[in-house]
Parts: structure tokens; C-alpha cells; sequence
């Protein structure tokens, strides 16, 4: 009724017109029952996604990894690693195994107990983004006792559990009798898990609905019913949401996001992902490159407006960083804030001998975040840096990026799992896929951490390591890129933001609707 | 007669050999498909690895042998985002987009040809104008913004229809109309200009120096013939709404081949993209080679020219 009395002129012919019609079509507005709660994904929901095994390299399966599986050990609030099928775990003093308990009583949803025997056909089973590395480095699997699971290492890996129990997949368990009856074709179009919420049905490219598992073991769900459905077009999600179609609208963005700021009852629930975003100098190593000289990548450092940036683009949700490493992830140094301070970018680019500005070249993106270039162009603008924007398509850019082909300026971002050494691995350190040049302190460092077993230790190496890329301006950092969506106004806790890091709602166990006075 | 047949069967064999050719040539020309099923900044092992598990490591023209291969038995290969067959995701949706697309072509032809057929007969006056202004206006406005306005009006503003999804009539109803909208001005201006031609023609002419009645006139002899381009060139756009309904498919999130087709195009999806086109190319080439067939069993004059 409320955009209805917002229409004077024909509200009240058009409200009775628009009642009786709807009452005589039988559509109901509100799709969604008391105990439901309907989500409007922005992407096709993948069957590969209903089984862990198919984990890809991408944080999108764990929009549904969460609600029908559960893991070893899982990023949950407040913690980046917490036991939750098992209920600890230890490693070996020689570094060469690791030992977990599996907790006791947890059921799938078919009744069946989980057991160590699940973790290890799980993780032989998987096949995933990180299933070479695992294979690689894992000697054999053994079970101990039903409850009790040793994996072997063939050499220490200090970051056995990043790659095993955070975001590749390879630590989330399925039930090993049913998976052998049924086959990996039918599970995923029945999946049985042992996560908070049950499958009931699956229309590809409409809807997944999935029902509560009362006897999940960490807390019985609040909702009984969760529905995703896909609607690829973001006005539409929104129309959805306003109308009460659906609870939750993600990937709301732009105008569309600030226009959600003034329709009552709607609530946006902006969440920080691991991917930060930088400005990258590929010739810094070059001597002739005005690059090669670090007064000049501190001036670009200086010149860029992010505040600015942040409320033109993101609405100010995104997070200003002086890292590239994501702030949620293992071994991370915080770095102090950056500062906006064009004056002094013009003094440095002076004493670097280019007092009157110069031609820097191409500034390579992503297209879809050339509007980040746009800004970052007019502040380079601003101190007398000229360069040309060149979007590419995604997939192009990062094939050019990794070919070491882009010259001038890159911005680059990344939201590959992992913690803070393998980021380094990616793009710091010599032989990296996006690195065009390496430093011996940073390398030496990075070589040093690879075999440290001891945290406290390792933690100081990468911190310092941190530190020098910092110190050199190897990078610019952007921001952390927020991911928004909108919420509807019969939702009391949405899930958005509860774990640190991650965009989609979750724990989904912890999702409720407010009661009706 | 026969000889033509078989060579039409040429033709089409040979034309859906150069569709499959190009649509694998230009799929491969958008990039690494690898790059978009992992995060940003993935490494080259883990981007090395998936091209092996979809066999994009291979030569072109092994690629293209084993498409073509599979193809002639059925098998339009699995998609990479979806790690289903082809085929099966390609069946899941056929059903809404026939349904979507029997509504939409419904529409437009009930709306198209009447109002094509009025605009004829009134040259110059009212209803050719209003004719023309409902062409112009079917053609030029964008499907999305078309689909968009209808939600903001019908669903948001109104409460009437749901905004999107499937499953009932009134889910139907707004991507069927702005969907036939476009074709429905089509439809109406082929209908115009064939109508205005057989209304010039000299047995038109006769019957009306016969003292025929106008109706009978306009919807005996004249409409029949004018009929014939309208009715192939809908066989056509049938096709093409079951199978390119893209953006309609997109803005009302309607489970049909065309959003199908959008996944494909939008996660780099090789098999999928490859898929639907050729799919909806055979349909193409065997609804010609039909109308051909036909043409020429009631025309004599095709098979003997040909």
C-alpha cells in the first residue's frame, strides 16, 4: 500500500482495482510463510555445488556448502577455524601428521552417524581446486578408530590446514554408504549432508528448497523452511524483495543499493570479502621505468582519493586497506591506514625529477571494475600522472596479467583462498603466476616461513615479510571490495556479515525471523 | 523432385556444418574459460588443471573432433559450470520455453495480423497510423526496459503479477507480452506490406470489378495469399523465441533456453554456448528445408527452375 499512496492521483481507484484483481488472480504477494525465509541468489545455483568433492577455486559453493554440508573445521563466527565435525584436532611434534576426534553423536541427515570412515572417503573423493596439492603432499589417510582420523604428510606443511579445512572443499564430509549406493550422479540430485539444513527439491535455474535439520548437531535451525531463488537480474531481485516475494535480495549494487536506503522496511547488509584490490607497477624493476624509483609509486599511493572512492562506489562499505592480504586471513600484519595527501605525491614525483607530471601509459582492469580505474585515473590526474584506461573482459585480463604482457599500471585484485603465505606464493614472491619481478629480502623470507612449523615463528617471518612489500611499494592497495545485499523487513538475523570475510549469509542455523506482535 | 530434396538435404548439412564451425571457432575466440570457474588471482596450476578436466588443453581440431563426434550421437558434451550434460539441462528447459514462446507467438499474431491487415486496408488513415506507432514502439523498445516497466507497474506499483520466476499463468504473462511485443510489430509489418501487394494485384482488382464484396475481397483472396510470408517468417521466430529469449528470459528470471544460453555465454561455457546455437540452427535449417519441400510440392515452377 505504502507505493501505492505514494500515486495521489489514481491511488484509490488503482488500490481497489489493484486488490480485488489480485485477490480474484489468486497471486500472493507474499510468498513466503512464517517459517520460510526466501533468498534471491544473483547467480544459477550449480548441482556441483551440492557436493563438496566439486569444490572449483571460487567462494560460490559455499552458498549452499553451508546450509546442506558441514566440514572438519570451518571458518564460523569469531573464529577463522572452528571444530565443528570434529571436535579437535592435533598435529604430530614432527610435523609429519595430523590427528582428528570426530565428535561424537553428530548425525547426516539420513540418520547415520558420521564417522572417521567419511572423513577419509571425503577427502579421497574429493576432487577440487585443491585436489593436486592434497594428493601431492598427504601420504595416506588412516582410521584410527571409528572415531579417530590420522592424515600422513609426506613432508611438513605448515599450511596443511588452509588448503584441508578452509575454503577448497577438501575438508567437508559426506556420507561415504549412501554416496557408494546411490553414485556421485544421484547425490547430487539427492544430497545428503551433515549440515543445518536438509535438500528437499532442486529446479535448475529456478529454485533449491531446503528444510531444517532438527538434529543438527550444533543448534536446532529457527527456520524451517530456506528457499533460493534465482533471479539473475538485479532490478528484478529488488522488485521481488519490495514486493515481499522474497526475504533477501543479494548483489544489490550502485544506485540500486542507495535507492534501497530509502524504501522503509528494506535493509541493506553490505559484507567485506577476501579480495582486495591493488594498483600493480609490472616495470618497477625495470631502471629506465620512472616506476623503478619508489618515490614514484609512493606519489600513487598518496594521490589516490579512496575515501571518496569508497562513497561513490560502494556507498562507503567497502574497506580502505593498506594491505593486499585480505584483512581475514591467517598471518595477517595490519599495515597503518592509507592516507590521501596529494600535495605530498606532487613533492615526491618532484624530487623524483617529474615535477611537471608524466605519460605512465595504460592502466589495465577488469572491465567489470572499470569504474574503480575511472576514479583512480582522476586522482593519478590530479599530481600529473596521465595514463590510459584499458578494460579488458575478465578472462582476458587475467590471461594477459599471468602472461606478464601488461605494461604501466595493473589493477589487480584477488579473492583465491588461502592465508597470507600463499597469497605471497601468487603474486610476491619469484615464479608467482601475476609477479614481474621479485625482491631477494621478500623471496628469502618467503623461503624461510615455507618450512617453519613453529606459528609464533612463521607468524613473525610473513608478518615482516608484509612489511617489506609495505615498505617498497611493491603494491598499492585499493580497498576490500563489499559485496551488498538488501534485506527484507521480516527478517530478524540475516547471516550477512556474522563470519569475518565471508559475503553469503551463514551459519545458516543462526538465521531467524522476527516474531509477530 | 527428388534430386532437389537430396540437395536441399545438402545444403542444410553442409550449412549446420559451417554454424557448428564458426559458433566453436568464436567461443574460443572469448577467452580462457578456466579463468572465470576460479577466484581472481588463482594460480597457473589450478587454472592448467581445470583446462585439463575439460579437455581444453587439447588441440583445437581434437576439440572440434570430439564435439562434432558427439554431436552426431547425441552428446552436446558437459557443461563446465553446471557438470551436467548438455542435452539434459537443454531438456529441463525446453518445456518453459515452448510454453513461454507458444504464448508470446500467440500474442503476436493475434495482435500482429489483424492489426497488419487493418493498417492495409486504411492506408494513410487512423488505424494505419496507430498501426505503424505500435511497430515502431514494438521494434525500438529495448525487451529489458519493456520487462522492467511491466514489473515496476504490474508487480511493484499495482501488486497484481508476480514479479518473476514460473510456475503459474501470471508468471507468464508479463515475459509473454514483452516478449511478443517485439514480435507482434514484426508480425504486423510483414503483414502490412504483403497485404498492400496482393491488394495490388490484378486478380484482387478483378474480384473487385467482379462486384465481390470487400470482405470477401480482403479476407478470401487477398489474406490467404498474403498469408504465406507471415506464416514462414513465424515459423522462423518461433525458433528463435524457444531459443534466444535471452534478455526477456534474464529480467523475469524464466527457467527457459535462452537464460540457458545467458549462463553459457556468461560463465564462458563452451559446450552450452555450442550447444543451444547448433540445437537451434538444425531447428532453423529443418523448418527452411520443410518450407522448401513445400514450396516446391505446391509450386511446380521451384523444382522445375531448381
Amino acid at each position: 500500500m505504502s507505493r501505492i499512496a505514494r500515486l495521489p492521483i489514481i491511488a484509490t481507484r488503482r488500490g481497489v482495482i489493484g486488490l480485488a484483481a489480485a485477490a480474484a488472480l489468486g497471486v500472493e504477494a507474499r510468498a513466503a510463510d512464517a517459517s520460510q525465509i526466501t533468498i534471491a541468489a544473483h547467480v544459477s545455483l550449480a548441482p556441483t555445488w551440492f557436493d563438496p568433492a566439486e569444490t572449483a577455486g571460487i567462494i560460490t559453493p559455499f552458498l549452499l556448502l553451508y546450509a546442506l554440508h558441514d566440514a572438519v573445521a570451518k571458518a564460523m563466527p569469531g573464529e577463522t577455524l572452528a571444530p565443528c565435525l570434529a571436535e579437535s584436532w592435533s598435529t604430530a611434534p614432527d610435523g609429519l601428521s595430523y590427528d582428528f576426534v570426530v565428535r561424537p553423536g553428530v548425525k547426516f541427515h539420513n540418520g547415520e552417524p558420521v564417522t572417521a570412515e567419511d572423513i577419509k572417503f571425503s577427502f579421497e573423493r574429493y576432487r577440487g581446486a585443491a585436489h593436486d596439492v592434497m594428493q601431492e603432499r598427504v601420504a595416506a589417510v588412516e582410521v584410527v578408530d571409528p572415531l579417530h582420523v590420522r592424515f600422513r604428510l609426506k613432508a611438513q606443511w605448515p599450511d596443511f590446514m588452509t588448503f584441508y579445512a578452509a575454503s577448497s572443499g577438501a575438508g567437508w564430509i559426506v556420507p561415504k554408504k549412501y554416496v557408494e549406493q546411490v553414485g556421485d550422479e544421484a547425490f547430487k540430485k539427492a544430497p545428503i549432508g551433515a549440515g543445518p539444513y536438509k535438500f528437499v527439491s532442486f529446479k535448475p535455474g529456478v529454485e533449491l528448497v531446503l528444510e531444517a535439520f532438527d538434529d543438527y548437531w550444533r543448534k536446532k535451525p529457527a527456520v524451517k523452511r530456506l528457499v533460493f531463488r534465482v533471479i539473475p537480474d538485479e532490478s528484478t531481485r529488488l522488485a521481488a524483495l519490495e514486493r515481499g516475494e522474497v526475504d533477501v535480495a543479494m548483489s544489490i549494487r550502485g544506485e540500486l543499493a542507495e535507492e534501497v536506503t530509502h524504501k522503509p522496511g528494506l535493509v541493506l547488509r553490505p559484507t567485506v570479502g577476501s579480495a582486495p584490490y591493488w594498483l600493480y607497477f609490472p616495470e618497477q624493476w625495470d631502471p629506465k621505468s620512472p616506476w623503478h624509483d619508489q618515490r614514484v609509486r609512493e606519489a600513487v599511493n598518496l594521490a589516490i582519493d579512496r575515501k571518496t572512492m569508497n562513497e561513490a562506489l560502494t556507498l562507503g562499505y567497502s574497506h580502505l586497506t593498506g594491505s593486499v592480504f585480505p584483512e581475514n586471513f591467517d598471518f595477517y600484519w595490519q599495515p597503518p591506514a592509507p592516507v590521501y595527501d596529494p600535495g605530498r605525491a606532487k613533492k615526491l614525483l618532484a624530487e623524483a625529477g617529474f615535477a611537471g607530471g608524466f605519460d605512465a601509459g595504460d592502466y589495465h582492469c577488469d572491465s567489470a571494475y572499470a569504474n574503480l580505474g575511472e576514479v583512480a585515473l582522476n586522482n593519478l590526474q590530479e599530481i600529473g600522472v596521465t595514463v590510459r584506461l584499458r578494460p579488458l573482459e575478465r578472462a582476458a585480463f587475467f590471461k594477459a596479467y599471468a602472461e606478464k604482457k601488461l605494461k604501466g599500471i595493473i589493477q589487480g585484485a584477488s579473492g583465491a583462498f588461502g592465508n597470507c603465505a600463499t597469497r605471497a606464493e601468487n603474486f610476491m614472491v619469484k615464479g608467482g603466476t601475476y609477479v614481474y619481478g621479485d625482491y631477494p629480502d621478500i623471496d628469502a623470507l618467503f623461503a624461510r616461513q615455507a618450512t617453519e612449523m613453529d606459528q609464533a615463528k612463521r607468524t613473525e617471518l610473513l608478518w615482516k615479510l608484509q612489511q617489506l612489500v609495505r615498505d617498497k611499494t611493491m603494491y598499492v592497495p585499493l580497498w576490500q571490495l563489499a559485496f551488498i545485499s538488501a534485506v527484507g523487513p521480516r527478517v530478524e538475523q540475516s547471516g550477512f556479515g556474522l563470519i569475518k570475510g565471508y559475503v553469503y549469509p551463514a551459519p545458516y542455523e543462526e538465521l531467524t525471523l522476527k516474531t509477530r506482535t | 523432385m527428388k534430386q532437389y530434396i537430396v540437395r536441399r538435404i545438402g545444403y542444410s548439412f553442409l550449412s549446420l556444418f559451417l554454424l557448428s564451425l564458426t559458433i566453436f571457432v568464436f567461443v574460443r575466440l572469448t577467452g580462457d574459460p578456466a579463468t572465470l570457474l576460479v577466484e581472481p588471482g588463482a594460480s597457473e596450476a589450478d587454472l592448467q588443471a581445470i583446462r585439463v578436466q575439460f579437455g581444453l588443453d587439447q588441440p583445437l581440431y581434437v576439440q572440434y573432433w570430439h564435439f562434432i563426434a558427439s554431436f552426431a550421437v547425441g552428446d552436446l558434451g558437459q557443461s563446465f559450470y553446471y557438470r551436467t550434460p548438455v542435452l539434459d539441462l537443454y531438456l529441463q528447459r525446453l518445456p518453459n520455453s515452448l510454453l513461454l514462446a507458444a504464448t508470446a507467438m500467440s500474442f503476436s499474431l493475434l495482435i500482429g495480423i489483424p492489426t497488419g491487415i487493418l493498417a492495409a486496408v486504411r492506408v494513410g488513415k487512423f488505424w494505419d497510423t496507430t498501426g505503424k506507432i505500435f511497430a515502431l514502439l514494438g521494434l525500438s523498445l529495448p525487451a529489458f526496459w519493456v520487462g522492467l516497466v511491466l514489473i515496476l507497474f504490474f508487480s511493484v506499483y499495482l501488486g497484481w503479477l508476480p514479479s518473476s520466476g514460473s510456475g503459474t499463468f501470471w508468471h507468464l504473462l508479463m515475459p509473454a507480452f514483452s516478449l511478443g511485443w517485439f514480435f507482434a510489430a514484426a508480425h504486423m509489418r510483414l503483414t502490412r506490406s504483403s497485404m498492400l501487394e496482393v491488394l495490388g494485384s490484378e486478380y484482387v482488382k478483378l474480384a473487385r470489378l467482379k462486384g465481390l464484396p470487400e470482405a470477401l475481397v480482403i479476407g478470401k483472396h487477398a489474406f490467404k495469399n498474403a498469408l504465406i510470408p507471415v506464416i514462414t517468417l513465424a515459423g522462423i521466430n518461433l525458433v528463435v523465441m524457444i531459443n534466444v529469449a535471452i534478455v526477456v528470459e534474464t529480467v523475469f528470471a524464466w527457467p527457459g533456453i535462452g537464460r540457458l544460453l545467458y549462463e553459457g555465454i556468461t560463465f564462458r561455457d563452451f559446450p552450452i554456448v555450442q550447444g543451444v546455437v547448433v540445437i537451434g540452427g538444425a531447428m532453423i535449417v529443418m523448418v527452411n528445408l520443410v518450407v522448401d519441400i513445400f514450396y516446391a510440392l505446391i509450386d511446380p515452377r521451384i523444382r522445375l527452375e531448381s
